[in-house]
């Protein structure tokens, strides 16, 4: 008996060995996608995974990257830093992935990017927003505005397109939450604006009761929420409970059809900066819209639509530069301008993404763009 | 201001109490804490959205979710507890279990419904009330009655009927309630129905008031809830509303003026501090020493 299962495990072990020199003589391009699959942010995860893989079928189907298959490598971080540092350590050792995209929220991006940036390996996370991000080095890129600009676009929209000049702040107490109010703070009173109050809540807070009244009795005329659509759509139908006249701006994470389905009529005339519009007439983005919708059965976010573009330039990169290097398509990120679906993507000196910002509204139950 | 913030935090508190209750009864009977009720809780939840979504209507989806509800506490005490108890295994285990069980459920639910926070359609919605410059919804005002019926008619059931004579008595003494020729086994299956049912009510009004349902809802709602219990006396169920009522109003004042930071520590202080000083509770008796 005993001797079976040893010669069972030694078998086991040997078949295993094979497999894995199998998988080091293919001569596939590999690429991470690394996003929360699972947890309270999965559906921004999907969203990555999602549109890393459609792009990658379009360039299989027409023929791959310098004429070798393109694999995607999909990991799963739970949008946990520690778990995030892990999956980091197991990707550097893989030679053959040649790029990683993603880590979601800007605090779990920075705790993988120092072994991305040792290793030396492309990281291009298409949400994180947070200054710091990039400075990590040279290796570390985003697909995404510093969240400085668009704040400043935010504040805009409180202060002048909505004409409010009393404004109030919640913000969710994040690394990214919090450093968001601090800047939005600073412009609004560029902006001859005043804040009347700034309010912080935990992430996933439903019931902002006390928040509310502290802000409606401030007089605030409207609203910046610093937040993801989970907290801006309860925040939104309790406040109009309170006060139907309130407006409220968002950021472009809050952006998603989520946010109509759960505030329903409460979601009207909330107004955001995005970069990405997906009712937009423009060809390239109108077919990745419908690709997207297709595959997937609901509508491509704005972080989804950078996840897409992110692959996308990862991909050019390795063709313009004519071989899978590590090294030599860093290179190539910093020279190339990409025509994506969110506009034209070109990095700077810091591995920032300079992006032009839409406004949208929501008016009658659809997402528009602001005239 | 002042007074705003009261009512803001009575109704928080009642739907603390909701959850609460759920934790004592189980309590009251088999001296377990049933930490599954937080996950029990968001399930109901999800079967009532489920039925609203089949254009069932509120009342309804509210019954099926009660049974729905109520069926799986008596499947976590079947295939999870029951096992347990037959071995005569520690109460430790027990405990561990019921936490194993909530996380179970709260994944199943992740599987099934998504992680995302999806739509609940409001309950019982006729704008507010003004009075002397405070508003009140009328949902709340709906919570706060339902709550209070919710309570009433436990009571009764465990007060007055020939259940909750059972119920009693095996709470004082299982062994012996037995041998007077009282149905044990039942008496506990019909604890965990009520407790699965007093958590699908608080699921299906919580998810109306707040009109958003989500599979992680129940752990921290859970949480405060458990130390609602606590604070009002574990097994007490008037104790359970008056402990729900307290850690919503002090979370709300500390939402208010100390910070959303503070909010949520604010429940497990007041509840040290309450052990500290009264361990057994604000109602809670002293508990009989068995030789």
């Amino acid at each position: 008996m005993k001797k079976t299962v040893a010669l069972l495990l030694v078998v086991m072990l040997v078949t295993s060995m094979l497999a894995g020199c199998q998988s080091q003589a293919s001569d596939k391009i590999k690429i991470a996608v690394v996003g929360p699959l699972t947890g309270d942010f999965a559906e921004y995860g999907t969203g990555f995974k999602n549109a890393v893989e459609l792009q990658v079928e379009e360039w299989n189907r027409n023929g791959g990257v310098l004429g070798r298959e393109i694999e995607l490598v999909v990991f799963d971080d739970k949008n946990n830093g520690e778990e995030a540092a892990t999956i980091a350590e197991k990707i550097v050792a893989d030679k053959d992935i040649k790029a990683v995209i993603g880590h979601f929220a800007s605090g779990v991006c920075m705790a993988a990017s120092p072994t991305y940036q040792e290793a030396g390996i492309v990281n291009i996370s298409p949400s994180a927003s947070h200054p710091d991000f990039t400075k990590e080095g040279d290796f570390v890129f985003r697909n995404n505005t510093v969240i400085n600009v668009e704040a400043e676009f935010a504040v805009d929209l409180a202060v002048n397109t909505l004409d409010k000049k009393k404004v109030g702040i919640l913000s969710v107490k994040t690394d990214w939450g919090t450093g968001t109010a601090e800047i939005t703070k600073g412009l609004v009173a560029q902006a001859e604006g005043m804040v009347v109050d700034h309010q912080e809540v935990v992430d996933g807070t439903i019931d902002f009761g006390p928040n509310i009244t502290r802000l409606n009795e401030a007089g605030a005329d409207v609203i910046i929420v610093v937040a993801m659509y989970n907290t801006l759509a309860p925040f939104a139908t309790q406040y109009k409970t309170v006060n139907p006249d309130i407006e409220l701006v968002g950021f472009s994470n809050a952006y998603s059809q989520q946010l109509i389905e759960l505030a329903k009529e409460n979601a009207e005339n909330i107004h955001f900066p995005t970069i990405f519009f997906h009712g937009s007439t423009d060809e390239t983005v109108a077919s990745f819209v419908s690709a997207y919708e297709s595959k997937y059965g609901s509508s491509p976010s704005s972080l989804t639509a950078q996840a897409y573009d992110s692959a996308g330039i990862v991909l050019k990169a390795i063709e313009v530069a004519g071989k899978a290097d590590r090294k030599v398509m860093k290179e190539e990120l910093y020279k190339m301008t990409y025509p994506g679906v969110t506009g034209e993507t070109k990095f700077d000196q810091a591995g920032d993404a300079v992006k032009i910002f839409t406004a949208v509204k929501i008016e009658n139950g659809r997402f528009v763009e602001v005239q | 201001m002042i007074l705003q913030q009261l009512i803001n935090g009575l109704a928080l508190g009642m739907v603390y109490a909701l959850i609460a209750v759920g934790y004592s009864l189980v309590f009251g009977i088999l001296r377990l804490v049933n930490f599954s009720h937080g996950s029990v809780y968001a399930f109901g939840a999800h079967i009532a959205m489920v039925f609203v979504g089949m254009q069932f209507g509120i009342i309804p989806a509210l019954i099926l979710s009660i049974i729905f509800t109520g069926v799986l506490g008596i499947a976590i005490d079947k295939i999870a507890l029951a096992p347990l108890r037959a071995k005569k295994s520690k109460a430790i285990a027990a405990l561990i279990t019921t936490i194993g069980v909530s996380y179970i459920i709260q994944n199943l639910l992740m599987i099934v419904f998504g992680s995302q926070t999806k739509f609940f359609p409001k309950l019982f919605d006729y704008g507010n009330v003004h009075i002397g410059g405070v508003s009140i919804s009328t949902t709340q005002l709906f919570i706060f009655g339902v709550s209070l019926a919710l309570l009433l008619l436990l009571t009764f059931i465990i007060r007055k009927t020939k259940i909750g004579l059972a119920m009693r008595a095996v709470e004082q003494n299982p062994k012996a309630a037995n041998l007077m020729g009282i149905d044990v086994d039942f008496v506990i299956t019909f604890t965990f129905f009520l407790g699965g049912a007093s958590a699908a009510i608080a699921g299906t009004l919580i998810s109306g008031y707040y009109q958003v349902v989500y599979p992680t809802m129940g752990f921290l709602a859970g949480l405060k809830a458990f130390s609602a219990a606590v604070l009002g006396g574990i097994g007490i169920l008037h104790g359970s509303i008056v402990g729900g009522l307290i850690v919503g109003v002090s979370e709300s004042y500390a939402a208010a003026f100390l910070g959303g930071g503070y909010r949520d520590a604010v429940a497990f202080v007041i509840l040290i501090i309450v052990l500290l000083v009264k361990p057994t509770g604000l109602f809670g008796k002293k508990g009989v020493v068995k030789v």
